[in-house]
C-alpha cells in the first residue's frame, strides 16, 4: 500500500466536534483516488493529515509502508516525500517560474536542476515560461507551475486540494483533461479533494464520498 | 501527542528563542510587584498622605478629558475624510495624520511661547492696537492648556483607527441611510459613530495611554501626575522605594483605562452578511458645506502642525543656524539609537511573531498579549522596573567577576544597553503587531508549500517568510524608529551620564526658556517623524 489510514481522529479544536472521526483508508501504488464531499466534511483536513501540516488526534497513517503520524511517532511535513498541490496555488510571488519549481531540488546540481526544470516545463506544457514571475501568469498557467514545483522532487503522493475550484467552466474541462493526462503519463500515487462528484468521474480516480 | 498538537508546527529552537525573549520583557514589571511588598521608602508616607489624591486626580482628569475630546475631535475628521469630496480632502487625508509628528512637549512649549507675554500675539496686540489684556487670558500652563496640547497633538490616533475602519464598511450601508431620507449630521450620530465605536474606542485608549505616559508636557506646565511623581521621588530624592510605589498606583490608573475600553468596546462585533463590499463613494461639497469642512479639517491641520511648525522655523531663522554643529551631533545620537534599536526590537518581534505563528491560538494570544504590555504602561514605570532588574544583574555580575577573580567590573546599569532593553520592553508590542499583521496578510499556504518541498521551518523563514515579510518589517521599523527618536520619559531616566537624544536636549533647553536653541532640535525631530508617517502611509497606498 502507498498510503494507510486506520481510525484517524482529529478535531481543530477541543470544544469543536472531530471534524476527521475514525476515518480509514487505503490507497494502492499507482492508484487515483478523489475524496468527495460538502464543505466542512473533513476531506481536505485528511490531505493536510496526511502532509503532515496537522497533527493527529488519534489513529495512524503510513506511507510507503513506513509510519509518518501514530505509534507515538510524529514526522514532519519536510520529511514526507508528500507533494501538496494548494488551492491557491501559494506559488512563492518573489521567486520566478524557474525558481519555484527548482525550490524543492535544491541539492541537486545548478546543471541537473535545471535540466529537471525544464523537463517539467514540457510536460505541464509551458516551456520558455523559466523567467516569468507568478502574477505575470494566467490562473490556469499558475496551476499547471504549482504542480510542476510538487511532481519535482518526485513525491511519493501527490495531493490535489480542490484543483479545479479557482477556474472557470470553460477552463475547467480543458484542465481537467490536461490533468489527468499528465497524472497518469507518470503514474504517480494521487489524491484528490473536490466538492464535485463530476470532478472524480473525469479524472477516472475511486470515489471516496465523505459525510 | 497532545502536547506537540498544542506546539503545533513550533521547532523547539524558535519556541526557546521567543520563551527567553518573554521572561526578559516581563521582568521589569513583574520586578515592580514583587518590590511593592518591599520596605517602604522614607517619603512614603507623606507622599501617601498630602500629594497621592492631587496625582490621582491630575492624571484622571487629564486622561479623561483627552480620551473623550480626541475621540470626538478623530472621528469626526475621519467621518469627512470617508464621506465627502472637497478641495484638499486628499492632501488632508493623510496631512491630519502630522500632528502625531510633532511631540506633545515641543507643541506645549510652542505654544506657551506663541501665548506668553513676550511671544508673538501678545506682542503684535501690544504694537498695533495698544491691547494689554489680562495675562490670564493667556495663561496656557495649567490643566486646560495640557488637555488642549494633548488633543491637538494626539487626536490622529483615533482619527486613523476610524478611518480605516470606515474604508472597510460597504457603501450600500450609508447610501440605504441616505435613501431612506436620514440627512448626514443623523447618519453621523445614529450609524456611524454607534458603528465604529469599537474602533474610536481602541483609538482613544492608544491617547490616553500616551497622556498617562507623558512626561515632558506635565512637568513643564508644572501640573503633579504620576508620571512627575515617579521622576521627583527618584531624581529629587533618591528614593526607589517610593517611585516603586507610585508606579503600582500608575498600572492601577491604566487598569481602570483598560477595563473602561473593555467595557466601552462590549461584546458586539459587527459583520457583515454580504461578502460584496464596496468602498464608500464620497459625495461632492459645494458652497456653504463646503467652506465649513474645509474650515474644520484645515483649522485642525493649521493649529495641529503648520502653526507649530511655522513658528519653530521662525525661531530657527532667529537663531541663524547656532548650534548647527550641536544639532547635527544629536540628531547623529538619536539616528543611531533609534535606528540600532529599531533593528534589534524588529528582530525580536520577528522570532516572537514567527512563533506565534506556528502555536495554537492560545499560546499566540498570550504572546501578543505580552508584548503589548509594555506599551500600555507608562515609561516613567517601565524606567524603575529596568532599573530594577539592571541593578540586581549587576549585583549577579560582580559576584560573578570577584568570585572568578575578574577585573573587568562590567556593569549594565546607566549604560546604553540599559537604555535601549527599555526601549525593548516599551515597543515589542508596536514591532509585533506590524510583522503579525504582515504575516496575516501573506497567510499559511506558502509556508505549507515550502514545508511539504521539503524545507524546515527554518530554511523556510529565511527563504519564503523573511522576503514576503518586507513591506511590514518596513513599516515597523519606521513606527518604532519615530517612537524611540520622541522618546523623552525612559530616556530621561535611564540614559548613561552625558547622552542625549534630540528630544532630551529640545526639552532641556525648552524648560531653560532657551526656545532658539530647541526649535533647531525639535525641527529635525519633526522632520525625521513627518517623512517616516509620509513614507508608511504612501507605501501603503502603493500597495493598493
Amino acid at each position: 500500500m502507498q498510503l494507510e489510514i486506520k481510525n484517524l481522529t482529529f478535531a481543530y479544536n477541543k470544544k469543536e466536534a472531530n471534524i476527521v472521526d475514525n476515518f480509514n483508508l487505503e490507497v494502492k501504488k499507482g492508484e487515483v483516488v478523489a475524496l468527495v464531499g460538502a464543505s466542512g466534511s473533513g476531506k481536505s483536513t485528511v490531505l493536510r493529515l496526511t502532509a503532515g501540516l496537522e497533527i493527529p488526534d488519534s489513529g495512524k497513517i503510513s506511507i510507503a509502508g513506513q509510519t509518518v503520524a501514530g505509534d507515538h511517532k510524529f514526522r514532519a511535513a519536510e520529511k514526507r516525500e508528500v507533494g501538496m498541490v494548494f488551492q491557491d496555488y501559494a506559488l512563492f510571488p518573489h521567486l520566478s517560474v524557474e525558481k519555484n519549481i527548482g525550490f524543492g531540488i535544491d541539492h541537486l546540481s545548478k546543471s541537473k536542476r535545471k535540466a529537471r526544470v525544464k523537463e517539467l516545463l514540457k510536460l505541464v506544457n509551458l516551456e520558455g515560461f523559466e523567467k516569468r514571475y507568478p502574477h505575470q501568469l494566467s490562473g490556469g498557467q499558475q496551476q499547471r507551475i504549482a504542480l510542476a514545483r510538487t511532481l519535482a522532487p518526485g513525491p511519493k503522493l501527490l495531493l490535489l486540494d480542490e484543483p479545479f475550484s479557482n477556474l472557470d467552466a470553460e477552463l475547467k474541462d480543458k484542465i481537467r483533461g490536461e490533468l489527468n493526462q499528465i497524472i497518469k503519463e507518470i503514474g504517480v500515487t494521487t489524491i484528490l479533494v473536490s466538492h464535485d462528484r463530476e470532478d472524480a468521474e473525469f479524472m477516472q480516480a475511486r470515489e471516496i464520498i465523505m459525510n | 501527542m497532545q502536547l506537540l498538537k498544542k506546539l503545533k508546527k513550533a521547532s523547539p529552537g524558535w519556541f526557546l528563542l521567543t520563551v527567553g525573549i518573554i521572561i526578559l520583557l516581563l521582568i521589569p514589571n513583574l520586578n515592580i510587584i514583587i518590590n511593592l511588598f518591599g520596605e517602604a521608602g522614607e517619603n512614603w508616607e507623606h507622599v501617601r498622605n498630602y500629594l497621592l489624591v492631587n496625582y490621582f486626580q491630575n492624571s484622571l482628569i487629564l486622561v479623561l478629558a483627552t480620551g473623550l475630546l480626541a475621540a470626538f475631535l478623530g472621528a469626526g475628521l475621519a467621518w469627512v475624510i470617508a464621506a465627502y469630496n472637497f478641495p484638499g480632502r486628499d492632501f488632508l487625508s493623510w496631512g491630519l495624520i502630522l500632528p502625531l509628528a510633532i511631540p506633545p512637549y515641543i507643541g506645549a512649549y510652542v505654544y506657551q511661547g506663541m501665548f506668553s507675554y513676550t511671544g508673538p500675539l501678545q506682542t503684535f496686540l501690544r504694537n498695533k492696537f495698544q491691547l494689554r489684556l489680562s495675562q490670564q487670558y493667556f495663561d496656557f500652563m495649567n490643566i486646560r492648556g495640557a488637555i488642549f496640547i494633548y488633543t491637538i497633538f494626539l487626536f490622529p490616533y483615533v482619527f486613523l483607527m476610524t478611518r480605516a475602519f470606515l474604508s472597510k464598511q460597504s457603501a450600500s450601508l450609508l447610501e440605504s441611510s441616505r435613501l431612506l431620507g436620514k440627512s448626514d449630521n443623523t447618519i453621523f450620530f445614529k450609524i456611524i459613530l454607534p458603528l465604529s465605536r469599537g474602533a474610536v474606542v481602541a483609538g482613544s485608549s492608544l491617547v490616553m495611554m500616551e497622556v498617562l505616559n507623558d512626561y515632558g508636557v506635565v512637568k513643564y506646565f508644572g501640573i503633579s501626575t504620576f508620571t512627575t511623581a515617579i521622576f521627583k521621588s527618584w531624581f529629587g530624592m533618591g528614593d526607589l522605594p517610593t517611585s516603586v510605589r507610585l508606579a503600582v498606583m500608575a498600572m492601577l490608573v491604566i487598569f481602570v483605562v483598560l477595563f473602561i475600553e473593555k467595557l466601552l468596546r462590549g461584546g458586539r462585533k459587527y459583520s457583515y452578511s454580504t461578502s460584496n463590499i464596496r468602498p464608500v463613494s464620497r459625495r461632492k461639497l459645494e458652497g456653504s458645506r463646503k467652506v465649513l469642512a474645509q474650515l474644520f479639517t484645515y483649522g485642525v491641520f493649521f493649529f495641529g502642525f503648520l502653526l507649530p511648525t511655522v513658528q519653530l522655523l521662525y525661531w530657527s531663522f532667529l537663531s541663524r543656524g547656532g548650534g548647527l554643529m550641536e544639532t547635527l551631533h544629536f540628531a547623529f545620537t538619536s539616528f543611531l539609537t533609534g535606528g540600532g534599536a529599531a533593528v534589534l526590537i524588529l528582530t525580536g518581534a520577528v522570532i516572537i511573531a514567527t512563533t506565534a505563528r506556528m502555536s495554537s491560538n492560545f499560546v499566540s494570544n498570550l504572546l501578543a498579549r505580552i508584548t503589548i504590555l509594555g506599551y500600555s504602561i507608562p515609561g516613567a514605570v517601565i524606567a524603575v522596573g529596568v532599573l530594577l532588574f539592571m541593578l540586581q544583574l549587576d549585583g549577579v555580575l560582580s559576584f560573578l567577576q570577584t568570585g572568578f577573580g575578574i577585573e573587568a567590573n562590567v556593569v549594565l546599569s546607566s549604560t546604553l544597553v540599559m537604555l535601549i532593553f527599555a526601549y525593548a520592553v516599551r515597543f515589542m508590542g508596536i514591532a509585533f503587531n506590524s510583522v503579525n499583521s504582515g504575516y496575516e496578510k501573506i497567510g499559511e499556504s506558502y509556508f505549507e508549500a515550502s514545508r511539504t518541498l521539503g524545507k524546515g521551518v527554518t530554511e523556510t523563514f529565511f527563504k519564503i517568510d523573511l522576503p514576503m515579510l518586507k513591506p511590514a518589517l518596513m513599516s515597523g521599523f519606521l513606527l518604532v524608529f519615530i517612537e524611540i527618536m520622541k522618546e523623552l520619559p525612559l530616556t530621561m531616566i535611564l540614559r548613561p551620564f552625558n547622552f542625549d537624544t534630540l528630544a532630551t536636549k529640545a526639552f532641556e533647553y525648552a524648560s531653560d526658556e532657551m526656545i532658539y536653541r530647541a526649535a533647531d532640535l525639535s525641527l529635525v525631530l519633526i522632520f525625521f517623524s513627518a517623512a517616516a508617517i509620509y513614507l508608511i502611509t504612501h507605501h501603503r497606498r502603493r500597495k493598493k
